[in-house]
């Protein structure tokens, strides 16, 4: 029953998609009804999976799927993450393509779509499960990516991550054939049997490892891999963005988290890569935020920033005691206030999205002080100030870096972090210190409103939640 | 009634201030319920002192509930003889901000009243993490409030404080995890309590980047020379009010952050160390002192005669020994006292005559004569004139400073006398000499406000004429805190150590 239980999320969510696109395709729904419904969604499938009470790992009717989907705490804790991603991503879309005329009934299901592959990837524990589940994500957000055929950014924006995504997918295949070649096995347990059993040295497992490390790494926007995000993040629209930025980068923590914490071989042969890969993820991602003018750009940078951070709880975790708590934890963080902030922004930004840079925000204070506020909450959380919740994700990524003995990176992290504080303040700054130059009139609905507060709700209660490390 | 008195100080002011945020209030009602907020608080603070017996040491009034189990992490608080006087003049000094300017807006008092929570929060909190959310909150309130009420370059000197104290506060984060982690390591147990944590046994190159990351954090709040930049810049562009929260209380806190968290866990480090920060204490108090002198702002001048004297009250700390640490301890309060007052009435000059220049002024004392008596006890108590509450603490610090290093005993007393200089020089200057056009319309204090100081000036001067009652509430902890961690310098006799810096330190011991 527990099995069922650990699927439905998922069915549901595919259910719905399917109805939508039959809705779509006999044009029997108006735009609004498709938000409610995908809306309605996504809650049903997130209380679905409160539900499920899976212990460390279990396997997901293992007769069938022969051991390839595996829940656990670790995998509900992602799926809960991405479920509301997608919930909030629908409630600001709402109001976002009340003033941006380019949606079509199809957005919905597409999403849905997304979310299917991204809950599947959580529960994936095999590389050809995860392969699928990678492909059936991606394909989703390309399109969601250039939905917009008119406008000339999302058509450059979709072309370089179709391309780039394209070989990212041959990767990940190419490094599943060369594993598979040592190994016998596509199944993450048995590659960790088999490099317990000799070495996670042999050439074909370097090789394999390898490239897989780059797919996962070109999808989690890590360096140096991540020249895409910008430009993509910058073309997509609002609401898409908050969507890849949250529930994707979810998705591949956990199957990059899942990856590693089975085969203790393989972490502490690529810890050193991993270390300096988010090292040097960090500092780039802060060097590129720091020049950016526009807000989303700057985002999109400071996404690579928080990735790198997550890199280091991935360095950090422990392969004997693995709970992915940390991980969850901080994705958890992370989302509340980077959603936040694209909720903002959708209908802050007004019709196709002209207050975009620094500067068009200036003295919102003054004219819409409950939408400032919220934003420095979103901005607060991002830059890991207490007591909101993106304070206490930094805190146990910190802490799980320096008991597991990774001091210096712990410090590392901690300098970027600083050197973050210059961008998030900076909008904080225009907000509040200059006088308005205009009078930000949107045509937001109350589903706008609601979602930016509710989610300021969230950046604060996830902060007092404790966790178990 | 008083079991939960802390957890009332602190989140009493930062519920109303939120509550102002999030209604419409208007800037005169805001500023009645922040009068109230701040009465309350300052009568649970006398309560709270008056009921302090102070005999053994320890923590009282403690209150402790398990926040994030898994790491240890509590909601602990508790008041001794260190946070006391601290707790003190954060409790007692605000509600003066409040009656005496009148033109501030709702967001100002809101911020204003936050800020107090947040600084109680700090004073009180024994555990390590619950102090650091509290030190990081109660500077966001201090950057709102420089940036949108502060003077013409408001600008740049929010960004100097705001980077300059976060970038201290997350190398501090990194430390506190690494106290916990060793503790952890060492015990295997996850805490963050203080009285746990002085329990640990540190040593390698580990524990001395994290007692420099601690003391970085530190030394930029206090400020302790080199990293004093932040603090001429925020002080003079930040509103009178908020200057004096600054000077007051909040650079109170960075030192009595060394003396709670520093001095218990690292003690090591720090006698190794101690020298060196010694001069820098020394040295802030001779370069800030100079520099007062030479500045024409009587804002900017207080400013620097303000990190002068936080530097030989830090200098009380790093010579590690009672009288040291008691008179830095007694300093804390008299030097909240004392520099509070004379900001305060910097701000109000400057409200009646919209200048802040020296230059402009002469003649005040012939037109307003008791404003002008206020202003001289509160100066001659920051100079430290026997009589007055600074006498006390500076001559506790140099007998301890003596004894700690002759040399820089020696630095410290003559250091002492360019106070007298730029402020004698100041108060001749704006208070003597001819009245020109514009200081003869200057009126002297109202009664509200002169009934506002008068309580102030009278505690500046039983501070300094009976300082028993207050010395015999700090000074059972101050050697209970000396004792504990000599004891364990003692059993680490330093001579082994390669640093040179610890035979030093150790000879002089």
């Amino acid at each position: 029953m527990n099995d069922f239980l650990a699927l439905l999320p998922l069915l549901i969510i595919c259910s719905g998609a399917i109805l939508l696109m039959l809705l779509a395709a006999f044009e029997k729904s108006r735009l609004e009804t498709a938000t409610y419904l995908s809306m309605g969604f996504f809650a049903v499938a997130f209380f679905v999976q409160l539900l499920v009470g899976c212990g460390p790992a279990t396997a997901v009717f293992a007769g069938v799927f022969n051991g390839m989907l595996v829940a656990s705490t670790f995998t509900q804790a992602a799926g809960l993450i991405i479920l509301a991603c997608g919930f909030f991503t629908a409630m600001t879309t709402h109001s976002y393509f009340k003033v941006n005329l380019f949606c079509t009934l199809e957005f919905y299901a597409i999403m849905m779509f997304g979310a299917c592959g991204m809950l599947l990837l959580t529960l994936s524990q095999e590389l050809i499960t995860s392969f699928i589940a990678l492909e059936i994500m991606s394909l989703a957000i390309y399109v969601l990516v250039g939905y917009d055929r008119s406008n000339i950014k999302a058509a450059e924006a979709i072309l370089k991550y179709l391309m780039l995504g394209a070989f990212a997918g041959a990767f990940f295949t190419m490094g599943t054939a060369l594993i598979y070649g040592g190994v016998k096995s596509t199944k993450f347990v048995e590659i960790g049997a088999f490099c317990a059993a000799n070495s996670a040295t042999a050439p074909l497992i370097i090789g394999g490892t390898f490239f897989i490390f780059v797919a996962l790494l070109f999808k989690a926007a890590a360096f140096p891999f991540h020249a895409w995000v910008i430009d993509v993040y910058d073309g997509a629209s609002t609401p898409v963005t908050g969507f890849m930025a949250t529930a994707l980068k979810t998705a591949i923590f956990t199957v990059f988290a899942n990856f590693l914490a089975q085969n203790s071989g393989l972490h502490g042969s690529w810890v050193t890569f991993l270390f300096y890969i988010s090292v040097l993820t960090m500092f780039g991602g802060n060097l590129i935020a720091i020049g950016q003018n526009n807000l989303k750009r700057m985002l999109a940078a400071s996404g690579i920033v928080h990735s790198g951070y997550l890199l280091i709880a991935l360095v950090a975790i422990s392969t004997e005691h693995f709970t992915g708590s940390v991980i969850a934890y901080y994705l958890a963080a992370y989302a509340a206030g980077t959603l936040g902030m694209f909720a903002a922004l959708a209908y802050l930004g007004g019709e196709g999205e002209k207050r975009c840079t620094f500067d068009d925000f200036k003295g919102l204070a003054k004219v819409r002080p409950y939408s400032a506020a919220a934003i420095t909450a979103f901005l607060l959380s991002m830059a890991g100030i207490p007591p909101t919740a993106g304070f206490m994700g930094k805190f146990y990524v910190i802490t799980s870096a320096i008991s597991a003995d990774q001091m210096a990176l712990a410090v590392l992290g901690i300098v970027s972090s600083i050197l973050s504080m210059w961008y998030y303040l900076r909008l904080v700054i225009n907000m509040y210190f200059h006088q308005a130059e205009e009078n930000f009139e949107t045509q937001g609905s109350v589903f706008a409103t609601a979602c930016t507060f509710i989610l300021v709700f969230c950046v604060f209660a996830i902060g007092i939640y404790p966790i178990v490390i | 009634m008083f079991e939960y008195a802390l957890s009332v100080m602190i989140f009493l002011p930062i519920l109303a201030g939120l509550t102002l945020f999030l209604f419409p209030f208007s800037g005169g009602a805001s500023r009645i319920t922040g009068f109230i907020v701040s009465i309350v608080v300052l009568f649970l603070g006398v309560e709270l002192f008056l009921g302090f017996s102070g005999t053994t040491g320890a923590m009282e009034y403690a209150e402790s509930k398990a926040w994030i189990e898994s790491l240890g992490i509590r909601y602990s608080l508790g008041v001794d003889g260190i946070s006391l006087l601290v707790l003190m003049a954060g409790a007692i000094l605000f509600p003066m901000v409040f009656t005496v300017f009148s033109t501030r807006t709702k967001g100002f008092y809101a911020n204003l009243l936050i800020t107090q929570g947040a600084m109680i929060g700090a004073i009180c909190a024994t555990d390590m993490v619950l102090f650091y959310i509290f030190w990081e909150i109660m500077l966001l309130p201090i950057f709102f409030m420089i940036g949108i009420y502060g003077g013409p370059n408001r600008l740049p000197a929010t960004l100097k404080i705001t980077l300059y104290t976060i970038s201290g506060s997350l190398l501090m984060l990194a430390g506190i995890v690494y106290v916990g982690v060793a503790y952890h390591n060492q015990f295997g147990a996850w805490t963050f309590d203080i009285v746990e944590l002085s329990k640990l046994q540190l040593s390698g190159g580990s524990a001395v980047l994290a007692f420099f990351m601690f003391m970085i954090a530190f030394a930029i709040k206090i400020p302790l020379f080199p990293f004093h930049t932040w603090l001429p810049d925020a002080y003079t562009e930040a509103p009178s009010s908020t200057t004096f929260v600054l000077s007051a209380i909040m650079a109170k806190i960075g030192v009595y952050g060394v003396i709670r968290f520093v001095v218990p866990v690292f003690e090591l480090e720090l006698a190794r160390f101690a020298i060196l920060l010694a001069f820098a204490g020394v040295i802030g108090m001779m370069y800030c002192g100079l520099a007062a002198i030479a500045q024409k702002d009587m804002k900017r001048m207080l400013a620097f005669s303000s990190a002068s004297h936080m530097g030989i009250i830090a200098l009380g700390v790093f010579c590690m020994n009672v009288q040291a640490l008691t008179g830095c301890l007694f300093q804390i309060a008299a030097h909240a006292t004392s520099t509070g007052v004379l900001f305060l009435f910097i701000g109000l000059m400057e409200e009646r005559m919209q200048t802040r220049n020296i230059a402009d002024f002469g003649g005040i004392a012939y037109q307003a004569p008791i404003f002008a008596t206020f202003f001289a006890i509160a100066m001659l108590a920051s100079v430290g004139l026997p009589g007055t509450s600074g006498f006390i603490g500076e001559f506790l610090i140099i007998l301890g400073a003596i004894k700690f290093s002759g040399f820089i005993g020696f630095l410290a007393g003559t250091s002492l006398i360019i106070g007298v200089c730029y402020m004698l020089w100041m108060f001749q200057r704006v208070f003597f000499e001819k009245p020109n056009e514009r200081t003869e319309n200057f009126k002297d204090l109202t009664i509200s406000e002169a009934l506002t100081f008068l309580p102030v000036i009278l505690l500046i001067l039983a501070m300094g004429i009976f300082p028993q009652p207050f010395i015999k509430k700090i000074e059972p902890t101050a050697q209970l805190h000396i004792a504990e961690s000599s004891i364990i310098i003692a059993k680490n006799q330093l001579a082994d150590t390669t640093f040179p810096i610890a035979l030093d330190t150790h000879q002089k011991n």
